[in-house]
């Protein structure tokens, strides 16, 4: 059933161009996360002594940054942490921001009133002022990125929710299976929740790429991933100073996330286009 | 939009562009009675007696004197006081003042402004005393000052050429608040070469030459700092010739200022370095010699200056007399070279193996990629570190758990200092610990008792044999790894002349400098 259902939405995407163009770009970049450092002829923190500095050559594909880094090879190992946090940023937040909307849609009263309105005073703070707060007192580190992004993204998911669960709670269907004696939890997530799902893939595919630039900007500002690990944030902000000399470094980390962006922007609108979906929060 | 390109309008805004290069051709030419104009970033704290960085140095030096002050090659010379003498016991320092000195509301210069500037440094805790340490000063007559010292401190006029000391008038307890109206420039009242008449916090200065200036008019009509807070961003404005002069250009942009035409880059040599440290008190792996040696073969210092410093920086030795304080560096002393088999045999002697920890580091100047590169040269030597850059607001913040000061293994940087006993006095003797200084706790009975020699002996030659033995004492057991002293680099318009640029930039000296159309 699930499977039949995924397989047929992959169609109906293939059938428009941009949605094709944005699923092929998307898999790339998986494949990359999964067997990047595979392919990568170096690793991603080998000095190469004595060719720091190369313009890209058949040797260095994207050329070495000023210390004598393959920039192909750390932009392939890259792949991973750009995929990998924000995924799990995303299903963490999607899954966190279900139950909260869920909940206080179905119920509303005080309950909504209390905790929609600490999600809003949330949301009323800009997303990358709050990060940098909040990362520079925990430190920088992958689970605190994690921390931080999910404490950001739950309100907005759960308020995507909670407006599509306030629109099926009314409905025949649900007053049906209260009258049938269903269990609350049984109404939430066989009854409302495939209703709302999807509001929720539309908004889950847009927090995935928000959630990835997000975790780009973090690494440009030094509270990404650690260095000497090929995070595509900081290798650009590495790379600015010395773009005079390498600008190479520059371009390629640039370019790879501009294009994930825009892969994984194209295939949410293909997404939203097939659920006719309108929402959606900055 | 056809209309839009119709002969007559197309005459009609030739016209009007022409028009504005004249305007604005005009607007250049009236700038070239000869304005300085310096990028930098923007000051914040303005109290002569308690700033610190360049900019802020360098706006109060333009308004400001001190009654010494140090030169370029870090020796001390005259500014408000003509001559010294340092009485035999080195504990009395008599100074004669100049007598034709105004402060720039007209009122004359004497002693009781160098009596009272002295006295705030001590009332307001300035920095300046960490240096002078204490003192009694009075004022036998108009043109004399005398300085009492209760011990015997060689470095005392380094610490009277502080930075900070810079002379105010008797009884100015706002010095640099911005006032109102007519008003708006009273507290910035100093005896210095220019006089300061536009102040936009975070935009710019503007200060116009002294005429009365007791050392001649300035050659320049007048200085304008722009504050420009990217340094990118000031190497793109002295490009575009909206500046004429920068400092503290990172490395990688010195090429496009070497490309350019009608601008040249500065490279000056100073102290300024980063300390690699070990904490050494009970309960961290630095509390072990040979773990300390062993840092120190795993470490390929030549390597790093070149990736890191492009081969421009000056390796010295791992300490930090540095060569630039010339005859005080003893260039005999061998240092480790690069073995990490060497390394590993005294992890192993002193029952390690392999150490495992976090190298902490600021994300400032080039220390991140320095943590990557020393990652992969003590990799090879039985050290696997993590790294952890972070921003360094955080990094020097005591509330951090894991400030520069607690954890046992980081990267600190340390700026230019004229003489290297500030740095002995204040980072590697006990009484550093309690003022957050001497991160790696190094106490060591012969290297406290040579500081105190040095500090107590004038003659150079005896301080350069003292200093001997300190470099000699961080060879076989010093916390620290020094991997090259960094050049400064600056830039300047073909236009500037007589303009030398000083370790420590913000004392840049404006006064003899001129500026050609």
């Amino acid at each position: 059933m699930v499977l039949q259902n995924t397989l047929s939405l992959l169609r109906q995407l293939t059938r428009r161009p941009q949605s094709l163009i944005g699923m092929v770009i998307v898999g790339v970049f998986i494949l990359l996360a999964v067997f990047g450092s595979e392919i990568a002829p170096y690793r991603f923190d080998e000095l190469i002594r004595g060719a720091a500095r190369t313009p890209p050559s058949e040797l260095y594909l994207f050329g070495t940054d000023t210390l004598g880094r393959d920039v192909f090879s750390r932009v392939l190992w890259g792949a991973r942490d750009i995929i990998v946090l924000p995924t799990i940023t995303t299903v963490l937040s999607v899954i966190f921001g279900t139950a909260i909307g869920l909940l206080i849609g179905y119920y509303g009263g005080v309950l909504d009133d209390v905790i929609s309105r600490i999600m809003d005073s949330l949301l009323a703070i800009p997303a990358l002022i709050l990060a940098l707060v909040m990362l520079g007192t925990i430190g920088p580190s992958p689970v605190g990125i994690i921390i931080v992004i999910v404490l950001l993204y739950t309100p907005i998911v759960a308020r995507v929710v909670r407006s599509a669960a306030l629109n099926v709670r009314s409905t025949g269907y649900i007053e049906a299976a209260k009258l049938r004696g269903e269990s609350t939890l049984y109404i939430l997530f066989r009854e409302i929740l495939p209703g709302v799902l999807p509001a929720l893939i539309v908004e889950a595919a847009l927090r995935f790429s928000y959630a990835i630039f997000l975790t780009a900007s973090l690494g440009f500002l030094g509270l990404g991933v650690q260095p000497p690990s090929p995070d595509w944030g900081r290798m650009v902000n590495e790379a600015r100073n010395s773009y005079a000399q390498t600008p190479w470094a520059l371009w390629f980390p640039s370019a790879a996330i501009a294009l994930l962006i825009i892969g994984v922007n194209l295939l949410s609108d293909g997404l939203r286009r097939i659920f006719r979906y309108e929402g959606g929060l900055g | 939009m056809a209309s839009l390109f119709t002969p007559r309008r197309i005459v009609m805004v030739g016209a009007l562009l022409m028009l504005a290069v004249v305007v604005g051709g005009s607007g250049v030419l009236a700038q070239e009675g000869g304005v300085l104009r310096v990028g930098m970033t923007a000051p914040t704290v303005l109290d002569p007696a308690q700033h610190s960085n360049d900019p802020e140095t360098a706006l109060n030096r333009a308004i400001y004197d001190y009654l010494v002050e140090v030169l370029p090659d870090a020796t001390i010379g005259a500014n408000l006081a003509t001559a010294w003498t340092i009485s035999d016991d080195g504990l009395t320092y008599t100074f004669t003042l100049r007598d034709d000195v105004t402060f720039h509301d007209g009122s004359a210069f004497s002693s009781a402004d160098v009596v009272y500037t002295f006295n705030r440094l001590k009332e307001v805790e300035s920095p300046a005393i960490s240096l002078t340490g204490d003192f009694e000063v009075s004022a036998p007559d108009a043109t004399t000052v005398v300085f009492t010292l209760p011990a015997v401190n060689a470095d005392f006029l380094y610490g009277v050429a502080a930075r900070q000391a810079l002379i105010i008038k008797d009884g100015e307890t706002e010095p640099n608040v911005l006032g109102e109206g007519d008003m708006t420039f009273a507290h910035f009242n100093g005896t210095g070469p220019f006089i300061l008449t536009q102040f936009d916090p975070g935009a710019r200065a503007v200060l116009t030459a002294n005429a009365n200036y007791w050392g001649g008019a300035p050659a320049l009509a007048g200085l304008e700092f722009v504050y420009i807070d990217d340094t990118v961003a000031q190497v793109d404005a002295l490009l575009s010739g909206e500046v004429d002069y920068i400092f503290k250009v990172p490395i990688a942009q010195t090429d496009r200022i070497e490309a350019a035409d009608g601008v040249s880059v500065l490279q000056t040599a100073t102290s300024q370095h980063p300390v690699i440290r070990l904490r050494t008190d009970e309960g961290f792996a630095g509390a072990d010699v040979r773990v300390r040696q062993a840092f120190k073969y795993a470490t390929d210092r030549e390597q790093l200056n070149e990736l890191l410093l492009q081969g421009r920086g000056t390796v010295g030795n791992n300490d930090p007399i540095a060569p630039v304080f010339s005859f005080f560096f003893d260039e005999t002393v061998e240092n480790q070279t690069y073995d990490p088999a060497r390394a590993c045999e005294l992890l192993e002697e002193a029952g390690i193996g392999t150490y495992e920890g976090t190298l902490y580091a600021p994300d400032a100047f080039e220390y991140a990629d320095l943590a990557a590169v020393l990652q992969q040269q003590w990799a090879a030597a039985c050290i696997n570190v993590d790294i952890q850059v972070v921003p360094e607001g955080v990094y020097y913040d005591f509330s951090n758990p894991n400030n520069y000061f607690e954890v046992e293994l980081g990267i600190t940087g340390w700026g230019d200092r004229p003489s290297p006993q500030i740095l002995l006095r204040q980072a590697y003797i006990e009484a550093g610990i309690e003022t957050g200084f001497n991160e790696s706790r190094f106490v060591d009975p012969e290297l406290e008792a040579l500081v105190v020699q040095a500090s107590q002996t004038t003659n150079d030659e005896e301080r350069a044999a003292i200093y001997a033995q300190v470099s000699q004492i961080f060879l076989e057991r010093g916390p620290i790894i020094i991997p090259y002293f960094a050049p400064l680099f600056g830039g300047v318009s073909d236009n500037v002349q007589g303009l030398t640029m000083p370790p420590f930039p913000g004392l840049t000296d404006f006064r003899t400098v001129s500026i050609s159309g």
